[in-house]
């Protein structure tokens, strides 16, 4: 009998690195093998892990920022989602990167993994971005701590679809908040930031921050736009995916509307599952029908909807 | 050495019916039917409880619906769900996969709605019984109201009794009253089999920079390992005072993560216990739990859980 494979579950993963990245960012890869490996070898860009970090002892009192001290302070219960920067698949097993920053109690006691350490995953959750292969120019545009499903995206776009262009687009509020930005590697030249991470795949990036400490300054959408009106893509043949805060998706969602490019949004919700239990994750969607309303789950319809079933407010 | 696995028997009678463990889902926290299949087998939970079902769809309440605390989580979804007409028409038939009983939650705005669901219901064999929410905390209608009223109470009880011929009635008790007792003892003349304890208490969390609720629906449900002790006092005092002159089983709950957990709610008086808040972040907790149970009662000699029930010295 053929040994049916669930699509997600629950598996144990080994850290092999949790390494600071610039000023506040951290990059942990996880490495999963048996029946993980199997399950998450056909993850794609833009689904996310939950990870139980509830087990974890938070650091030593002198190495949290006092900023954050009441908060770190709270017991927690509950997993936190997480979306991959990469996934890279060899015989034995399957490896997961996460980017993320340090900002509360759960992320706080992440920063104490090291290598050698074991943590309980779930997933692969949620649909991915679609890759719609006849397209000729994706246009990927990344808010703040949006890059990572992005950079997925690009890596894996770039292997799959050859012949399409892929242009980027990443923006954030100055270049401290610049996800992958790390001084010691990326050249500064204040408007000529590069980030490896696209560039490695060969991927021109554009990029601006709100206070312009590097690249263009003001909201990446802007840029995108202006990118638009100068290029004039074919609508029929360009599709946009774009991941980050809220307002910029929203933004994007008009950019997508006005350009009559169609566009998908990665977005986030609190979620205290992830896996469609607790309904709290809850998205606003048109029905195209009778013009009603409805709620989908992030968690488990999304976290990518396509920009115009969406009820941007 | 204590009792082999193989003769411990976790199996226990809720009315007329017999669960082979003490472990059921709680309410709104485990989904319809199947939504748990990728993480356990089903078939070795003692009885499932589905999330509330209405006489419409509920499309819920605005995000933010969640915010974890110290050691717990506020809710208010708002009962969002599918309604009555389509839960019979996709959910009640995959009951059958399952040798597993189900209980269905059932909520309304009026009673005529509660009366009118259990109607619909009772007509199906896959359907063992029926748990009445009157205790919800984050709707403007029903729910809680119900559950606080004695006389609402009665007459709510009397009249869902009245239709749902040979399955089992639950009440679901809110703690958010003076004395629980009263109501419990209410809902036992009118008919209820059995009466689970606790849903979640009303709570609130503030952001203090912008000086209002988290939650859209301002206050919301608290539940977690918060909650337990609260909990474990409340299933005894309705044992005693209710549940154990009247011969009536309790299904308890309110923050179970481990076997231990459960087993101190079986020692103050219940015959189940629900798994809710758990499950989010290891939605495979309450087959582990089964498992403890059984080393528990190795331990002890205990040869039948049953001989636990109400044991507190």
């Amino acid at each position: 009998m053929e040994h049916h494979l669930p699509k997600k579950g629950i598996f144990n993963a080994s850290v092999l690195q949790n390494k600071n990245l610039g000023d506040k960012f951290y990059r942990i890869t996880l490495e999963l093998e048996k029946n993980g490996k199997s399950v998450f070898s056909s993850a794609v860009p833009g689904q996310f892990v939950e990870i139980d970090v509830s087990r974890l002892a938070l650091p030593a009192e002198n190495l949290i920022p006092p900023q954050y001290s009441d908060a770190a302070k709270r017991n927690i219960i509950l997993r936190r989602p997480f979306s991959f920067a990469d996934i890279v698949c060899s015989e034995d097993s399957v490896i997961v990167e996460i980017l993320y920053t340090v900002l509360g109690p759960a992320t706080m006691r992440m920063k104490t993994l090291k290598s050698g350490d074991t943590i309980s995953l779930i997933g692969p959750l949620g649909n991915g971005f679609s890759i719609s292969e006849n397209k000729k120019t994706a246009i990927l545009v990344a808010g703040g701590m949006g890059a990572p499903p992005l950079v997925h995206l690009s890596g894996l776009m770039k292997s799959q679809c050859k012949d399409m262009e892929i242009i980027v687009f990443v923006g954030a509020k100055s270049i401290s908040e610049l996800a992958f930005f790390d001084l010691k590697i990326d050249k500064l030249i204040k408007t000529k930031v590069k980030l490896g991470e696209f560039e490695k795949h060969n991927i021109k990036t554009h990029i601006s921050t709100d206070d312009g400490s590097a690249g263009l300054k003001g909201f990446v959408t802007d840029m995108l736009k202006n990118w638009l009106i100068q290029n004039k893509p074919d609508a029929k043949d360009t599709v946009i995916y774009a991941c980050g805060p809220e307002a910029m998706l929203r933004a994007s969602a008009a950019v997508s509307t006005e350009f009559k490019i169609r566009c998908q949004v990665s977005l986030e919700r609190r979620m205290a599952c992830g896996t469609g239990l607790c309904q709290s994750c809850a998205v606003k969607c048109l029905n195209k029908e009778d013009g009603s309303n409805f709620y989908k789950l992030c968690c488990k319809d999304g976290p990518v909807f396509w920009s115009d079933e969406v009820v941007w407010e | 050495m204590g009792i082999e696995h193989k003769n411990i028997d976790l199996s226990v009678k809720l009315g007329s019916t017999s669960l082979k463990n003490p472990l059921m889902t709680a309410s709104g926290t485990c989904g319809y039917v199947d939504e748990l299949d990728d993480f356990i087998d089903i078939n070795k939970l003692g009885g499932y409880i589905t999330k509330s079902i209405t006489i419409k769809p509920r499309l819920g309440n605005d995000v933010p619906r969640i915010v974890e605390t110290d050691s717990g989580m506020l809710n208010a979804i708002g009962l969002a769900n599918i309604g009555v007409e389509k839960f019979i028409k996709e959910k009640v038939p995959l009951m059958g996969r399952y040798k597993t009983p189900f209980f269905v939650n059932i909520a309304g705005q009026i009673i005529d709605d509660y009366v009118a669901v259990a109607d619909k219901l009772a007509q199906f064999k896959q359907i063992t019984g029926l748990e009445l929410n009157i205790s919800c905390p984050n709707v403007k209608q029903g729910g809680i109201t119900f559950g606080t009223d004695p006389a609402l109470v009665k007459q709510i009880t009397c009249e869902v009794k009245k239709v749902i011929r040979d399955k089992i009635l639950i009440v679901k008790l809110t703690p958010n009253v003076t004395n629980i007792s009263t109501i419990a003892k209410v809902a036992v003349d009118c008919g209820a089999d059995a009466l689970s304890l606790i849903n979640t208490f009303t709570a609130m969390v503030i952001d203090i920079e912008s000086r209002k609720p988290v939650l859209a629906n301002r206050t919301g449900g608290l539940s977690g390992p918060a909650i337990k002790p609260i909990a474990v006092y409340l299933v005894n005092k309705v044992y005693n005072e209710v549940a154990k002159p009247a011969g009536i089983p309790l299904i308890g709950g309110g923050g179970i993560r481990t076997a231990s957990d459960a087993i101190e709610f079986i020692i103050a008086g219940a015959t189940a216990v629900t798994i809710g808040t758990a499950s989010f972040a290891n939605p495979d907790c309450s087959v582990k739990i089964a498992e403890g149970m059984k080393n528990y009662c190795a331990r002890h000699k205990l040869s039948s859980i049953t001989e636990l029930i109400g044991s507190l010295k």
